[in-house]
């Protein structure tokens, strides 16, 4: 059996990869693509302790998860359109209207 | 015997089969380079733009999203089914067990039935893509 | 006498979320919105009713520990229905309703209005679940349910440079805290094995060496989620954008509501589930230093604003900073003492006084967009003459944020620092007591341009919009009525609150 470090070192892992995209992109596409990378991590750990610990809450939070991500996509998606029509760019750095 | 070794094996010849495919027909095969092959369509049609940055009509985005929620919301029906036939078996009401995944359902389909009077799942054939196809067809 | 079945505790949050969905089917059956007093006035009968159950449950005891059923808990503990849930479902009722009969005004000969309800509708029926949750799965979801409309209700108008760029830094800033809340409750889950509020206190306490680090730093990501919800530092950014740009009756909504939402969460999951001495985090200090933090940087960010409604957002995360006294002083007394419930209580009675200054302010802004009179203070000049009713009501908003004597502000500030102060925190009393101070100074710059000072042109207000006139003094006739009527509230507060606490 793997021991159950690994997987908290690969979800860490996942999670930073999905942090550095989100510094470093401008693009609000690659934005949200980095935020499920990070959600992802979090159902990495909830599946692998659900079998550490040997009940069945963490998977089904991660189906939740899974879920709730679909969602968050489909209206930041309407977000980033509406954003595109008003300042023809998808560069979350553009808006800049108000100070910030 | 260890049960992860049929795994391997299983792997290895997954990967090995098509590997072994494409080095032996690129060593016996003969080799006749030609402009034509590099093409992008190798019927002849020659691409005019990019792939990139080309816009899609917005439709495909409204159908998109509907798709991807409502795909995605059944992954909740996974955990019902599981345990479905032995909450069943050890005497659980039929109706304690249906009705909260009726509930379930019957908000989707009210949003459902929203996004389709709202006219998100009609195909309206927009002037610029009308325009555009007889151009190309004349 | 009938017996209700348990789920019946729900009934505040299923009529928000049924008024929902009758929004929709009405907007199914009628696209184009040519009712829009029909839609209005569904919203805001849903809110009633579950204002009503809410006001009902508190008043006959249920889910209350003294002459009632005790907490009520459903779906394997996952919801539970007690003093607080009720307390702060009534919070966001009363500002829903407010919302909608002011939104009717505000939405007039615009589009997708069933839409817009039908949001607020949601979003509502998301904090009354955060207010019940009582495992970090359903807070997740019931944080979320909130979250998602309010992003797409701050784009509202589509067309509005501010109002799209607001809702693009609001959201990404949401995506970005609900990926490190959604982090920190996979890893509390991994060093405990249950995600149940109260199973997670006991296996906290009863953690073996190795795995701490993981539970500490799985508890620092689910504040950070909160505090994106409460508008506190460090993942406040979004707020002032957001209020500004959004219309003015979500920045009502918003900085109302949801931030009461928050606290509400906050409150439940941090005195139930993270121990104090557990998992190595003196979670006590990191409050207080957010705290201080928080009001100092909303107050004096509030002081150099020149438009009323970027100002009333940086005090908005000012009073974040008060209301979060009540859990940075917190441990003052033995478990489940009175003292314990008095601070807490303190800070969930100045959120509801909050809930009515405080939309009622951004509701007054809301009546100027639609006056048309500029954003500016000196823009707001000669209104006094021109509009007094609606004045006099944002004079009582202005003095009661600021805290002054009279006003319902003042009773739940007064209360909030004597907790503070008995639970031997007079720093944490006194930070608050120099901010407030300041915060005087820029609301009454509002009260000045109001009556003092002289119209810098000629202007014409177009009319007066009923709803808004009637949202705007309803809520200043609550904010007063507080005052008479603060002793039951404070006591209900902090009853409620004392039994929270195992």
């Amino acid at each position: 059996m793997v021991p159950a470090e690994w997987y908290l070192i690969l979800a860490a892992a996942v999670f930073c990869i999905g942090v550095f995209g989100l510094l470093t992109r401008q693009n609000a596409l690659l934005f949200l693509m980095s935020v499920e990378l990070m959600l992802n991590a979090a159902n990495i750990n909830l599946a692998a302790f659900s079998y550490y610990w040997g009940n069945v809450t963490g998977q089904t939070f991660g189906l939740f998860v899974m879920a709730l991500a679909a969602a968050e996509v489909a209206v930041g998606i309407g977000i980033i359109l509406v954003l595109y029509r008003n300042f023809s760019a998808v560069d979350v750095t553009d808006a800049t209207t108000m100070r910030w | 015997m260890n049960q992860w070794i049929a795994v391997g094996a299983l792997a290895l010849m997954g990967v090995g089969i098509p590997l072994g495919m494409i080095a032996v027909s690129s060593l016996i095969r003969p080799s006749v380079p030609e402009q034509g092959k590099s093409s992008t369509y190798e019927s002849g049609e020659i691409p005019t733009k990019s792939a990139i940055g080309i816009q899609f009509n917005i439709q495909y985005y409204m159908v998109a999203l509907l798709f991807v929620v409502f795909d995605i919301e059944t992954v909740l029906l996974f955990p019902w089914t599981v345990i479905y036939q032995p909450a069943l078996e050890s005497g659980v009401g039929l109706m304690t067990l249906l009705f909260p995944m009726l509930v379930f359902i019957g908000v989707l389909v009210i949003g459902l039935v929203w996004a389709w009077r709202q006219g998100a799942v009609k195909w309206a054939r927009s002037e610029a893509a009308t325009r555009r196809k007889t151009e190309h067809n004349s | 006498m009938v017996v209700y079945p348990d789920w019946a505790a729900l009934a505040p949050a299923l009529a928000l979320a049924v008024t929902g969905l009758v929004l929709l089917l009405i907007d199914s059956v009628d696209p184009d919105d040519s009712r829009p007093g029909l839609l209005a006035g569904t919203a805001v009968v849903g809110t009633l009713v579950s204002l009503g159950y809410a006001g009902w449950f508190l008043a006959s005891g249920t889910g209350q520990v003294d002459g009632g059923t005790g907490a009520i808990s459903l779906y394997r503990d996952a919801l539970v229905v007690d003093g607080m849930a009720l307390f702060f479902q009534a919070v966001f009722a009363v500002v829903t309703a407010l919302v909608c009969i002011a939104s009717y005004d505000y939405l007039k000969e615009r589009a997708y209005q069933a839409e817009f309800y039908s949001l607020v509708m949601f979003a509502a029926t998301g904090m009354a679940v955060m207010a019940t949750a009582n495992s970090l799965a359903t807070a997740f979801i019931a944080l979320e349910l909130a979250s998602l409309p309010s992003y797409a209700l701050v784009a509202f108008l589509k067309h509005n440079r501010g109002s799209v760029e607001a809702s693009l830094k609001y959201f990404l800033i949401g995506a970005l805290s609900s990926a490190v809340f959604a982090f920190g409750i996979s890893l509390v889950y991994a060093a405990t094995g249950s995600l149940l509020l109260a199973d997670v206190a006991s296996a906290l306490s009863a953690l073996d060496g190795g795995l701490t680090g993981v539970a500490a730093i799985g508890v620092l990501m689910v504040a950070g989620g909160f505090a994106f919800k409460t508008a506190s530092v460090p993942f406040h950014f979004w707020a002032p954008e957001a209020y500004e740009g959004a219309p003015a009756p979500i920045s009502a909504f918003l900085s109302s509501a949801s931030k009461a939402a928050g606290f509400a969460v906050l409150f439940r999951v941090f005195t139930t589930a993270f121990p104090l001495d557990a998992a190595g985090v003196d979670w006590m200090l990191l409050f207080q230093v957010l705290a201080v933090v928080t009001m100092t940087l909303g107050n004096f960010a509030a002081a150099t604003q020149e438009t009323v409604k970027r100002m009333l957002a940086y005090s908005s995360i000012g009073h974040a900073g008060y209301a979060l006294i009540g859990l940075a002083a917190w441990s003052g007394g033995a478990p489940g003492s009175v003292e314990n419930g008095a601070v807490l209580g303190a800070s969930m009675a100045h959120l509801l006084v909050y809930g009515f200054m405080n939309t009622g302010a951004f509701l007054f802004v809301a009546l100027a967009e639609q006056w048309d009179v500029g954003r500016t203070f000196e823009d707001y000049a000669g209104l006094g003459s021109r509009a007094p009713m609606a004045s006099v009501a944002m004079t009582v908003f202005m003095f009661s944020l600021a805290g002054v004597p009279p006003f319902g502000g003042f009773f739940s500030k007064l209360f909030l620092f004597a907790g503070a102060v008995d639970a031997g925190f007079w720093w944490l009393a006194a930070v608050g007591v120099v901010n407030s101070t300041l915060s005087l100074y820029y609301y009454s710059r509002v009260v000045k341009a109001l009556w003092v000072d002289d119209p810098v042109g000629e202007f014409e207000l177009g009319g007066t919009p009923t709803g808004l006139y009637v949202a705007v003094v309803f809520a200043a006739v609550g904010t007063l009525l507080l005052l008479p009527g603060f002793a039951p509230v404070i006591e209900t507060a902090q009853s409620v609150a004392a039994a929270l606490v195992p």
